[in-house]
C-alpha cells in the first residue's frame, strides 16, 4: 500500500509566532492628492534594466527590491513614486514626491506591516499584500495602534528615499 | 480618526485627528519638520552643526526653539546633578550610535552641559567645545509643538506619536500599547490629556573596544544598559521624553523631578495614564 506523505511545512509555519500587524495610512491616490494638490498625474511606469539596477545600487548603496518602478509624472513637472522598503521586522510602503528639479518635496508613509520571524524578508509573504494596499479590507488610517516603546528607526525609509533619488537621476531625470 | 505618518526626527511620526480636522495635519508635520531641520544631529545645516563648529567664548545664532529646548535640557542637567546631559554626542559617536562623518577631532569635544550658556532667546555661547545630541529630548519637544499647532487650528482632539514618544489631548481616552524592551507588547493603558514616553535599549546594543554600549549614557559617561522598558507619563512630552533617561538610572530622582511637572514613572502594572487628577 502506498503510504500517503503529508506536507507539513505549511503547518510548521502556522505554528510559528506570527504577530502580524498592518497599518494603512493612505492610498496612493490619497497621497497624490495631498502631495500634488491641484496637479494631474499620469502613470509613467518603468521596467528597470539590470544595468540600471546596478547603477542605482552603486550610486545609493541600496539595491532596488524589484525591477518595476511605479512612477507618475505630475503636470507641474514633478514626480510621484511609490516604493517599498524592508526592515528587520517591518515592510513599509511609502510615496516620494519630487519637484520639477528632482528635489524632495515630501515623503508620506502609505502603510506599515510588521511581522516577527523571517516572514517580512520573504517575497511570497509580501506578495499576499500586493494589490490589497488600496484598503479593500483595511480601513485607511483607522486601524492605528498607538505604541510607546524604544524609538523605532526610520533608517530604512531614509535609505529608500536615497535609492529613489538615485533612481530618478539614472532613469527619470532625462524623460521628455 | 485619520492618521498620517511621515519619516521625521529619525523615526516614524504619526498624527491622528478626527476626519473633519485632516487639514490641520500638514501644518503640524511642518512644525516637526522645522524642528528636524534645526535640531537633527545629521543635518549639516542644523543648529547643532553650528554649535559643534562653535569656538569657546563666541556667541552663536540659533533658532528660538533650539534655545527653548536647550534651556529645558540645561535645567534638567542641573536638577539631575549632571545625569541628564545633551553633550553625550562624543560618546555616541565613539560607540557608533551617531555617525562619525561631519565630526572632526572627536577628542576635542570635552565640554559638558555646564559649558553651555544661553545668551538670549536666539544665541548660545559655549565654554569648552561640546558635541550636542538632542536625541533624548527633541522628539518630545516636537510632539508638544505639533500638539500646539493642532490646538491652534481648532482641532478638538488628537494624538501625536514620534516613534514611541507621544501626547494625546481632547475629551477621550486613547489606548496606548507599551512595547517592552524585548519588542513584545504586553500592556496597554488608556491615556487622556497627557504625554507618554518610553525608552529601552535591550535590543539596541553594540560592542566597542571590548565593552557593550547602548544609545543611553549616564554619569561618568558610562553606558546605561537596562533590560526593561522605562515609561514616563507627564503633562508635556519634552519632560516625559527626557525623564525616561533619568528614570533608567535613578527612578527615585526621576519621580521627585516629575512631581514638579505633574508626571510620574509608570509602574509595570495596568493603570490608566491620565493627567486628570493632576490638572
Amino acid at each position: 500500500m502506498k503510504r500517503r506523505v503529508y506536507h507539513t511545512a505549511l503547518l510548521a509555519a502556522l505554528a510559528a509566532p506570527s504577530a502580524v500587524h498592518a497599518t494603512v495610512y493612505m492610498s496612493a491616490e490619497q497621497a497624490q492628492a495631498v502631495m500634488f494638490t491641484g496637479e494631474v498625474l499620469r502613470p509613467d511606469f518603468r521596467q528597470l534594466t539590470n544595468d540600471q539596477v546596478s547603477a542605482i545600487r552603486k550610486a545609493s548603496g541600496e539595491a532596488p527590491l524589484r525591477h518595476d518602478l511605479k512612477a507618475w509624472r505630475a503636470s507641474g513637472g514633478g514626480w510621484f513614486i511609490v516604493d517599498e522598503v524592508v526592515g528587520k521586522h517591518e515592510f513599509i510602503t511609502f510615496a516620494l514626491a519630487l519637484d520639477a528639479s528632482g528635489a524632495v518635496k515630501s515623503v508620506e508613509i502609505l502603510d506599515y506591516r510588521e511581522a516577527y520571524g523571517s516572514q517580512v524578508r520573504d517575497p511570497r509573504w509580501r506578495a499576499q499584500f500586493t494589490g490589497k494596499r488600496a484598503g479593500q479590507s483595511l480601513q485607511l488610517g483607522r486601524d492605528v495602534r498607538n505604541i510607546s516603546g524604544a524609538t523605532l528607526s526610520s533608517k530604512h525609509v531614509t535609505d529608500g528615499v536615497r535609492r529613489l533619488l538615485a533612481t530618478y537621476a539614472i532613469v527619470l531625470a532625462h524623460a521628455g | 480618526m485619520i492618521t498620517r505618518c511621515r519619516p521625521l526626527l529619525g523615526t516614524l511620526v504619526e498624527i491622528s485627528v478626527p476626519d473633519e480636522a485632516v487639514a490641520a495635519i500638514a501644518p503640524a508635520f511642518d512644525a516637526i519638520a522645522h524642528i528636524h531641520a534645526r535640531m537633527s544631529f545629521h543635518e549639516p545645516a542644523s543648529d547643532l552643526a553650528r554649535l559643534r563648529a562653535a569656538l569657546p567664548g563666541h556667541s552663536v545664532a540659533v533658532g528660538r526653539e533650539t534655545v527653548a529646548v536647550l534651556r529645558m535640557a540645561l535645567a534638567l542637567h542641573r536638577a539631575t546633578k549632571g545625569l541628564f546631559d545633551v553633550t553625550i554626542g562624543r560618546q555616541l559617536v565613539s560607540s557608533g550610535f551617531l555617525p562619525r562623518d561631519s565630526v572632526e577631532h572627536l577628542g576635542r569635544f570635552r565640554g559638558t552641559s555646564a559649558d553651555i550658556a544661553i545668551v538670549d532667546d536666539t544665541h548660545v555661547r559655549i565654554g569648552r567645545r561640546v558635541l550636542i545630541d538632542l536625541g533624548g529630548i527633541a522628539k518630545g519637544h516636537a510632539v508638544d509643538r505639533a500638539i500646539e499647532v493642532l490646538m491652534e487650528n481648532g482641532v478638538p482632539m488628537g494624538l501625536v506619536n514620534a516613534g514611541g514618544d507621544l501626547r494625546a489631548f481632547g475629551d477621550r481616552d486613547w489606548q496606548v500599547q507599551l512595547r517592552d524592551a524585548d519588542d513584545v507588547v504586553r500592556l496597554a493603558v488608556p491615556a487622556r490629556n497627557c504625554a507618554i514616553a518610553s525608552s529601552a535599549n535591550l535590543l539596541n546594543r553594540r560592542r566597542h573596544r571590548g565593552a557593550i554600549h547602548g544609545p543611553h549614557v549616564g554619569l561618568g559617561r558610562q553606558p546605561v544598559l537596562v533590560d526593561e522598558r522605562i515609561t514616563v507619563v507627564a503633562e508635556w512630552c519634552i519632560i516625559a521624553d527626557a525623564m525616561t533617561k533619568v528614570a533608567m538610572v535613578d527612578p527615585i530622582l526621576a519621580g521627585q523631578i516629575l512631581d514638579a511637572y505633574k508626571g510620574y514613572v509608570l509602574p509595570n502594572a495596568p493603570v490608566a495614564a491620565t493627567m486628570a487628577k493632576a490638572v
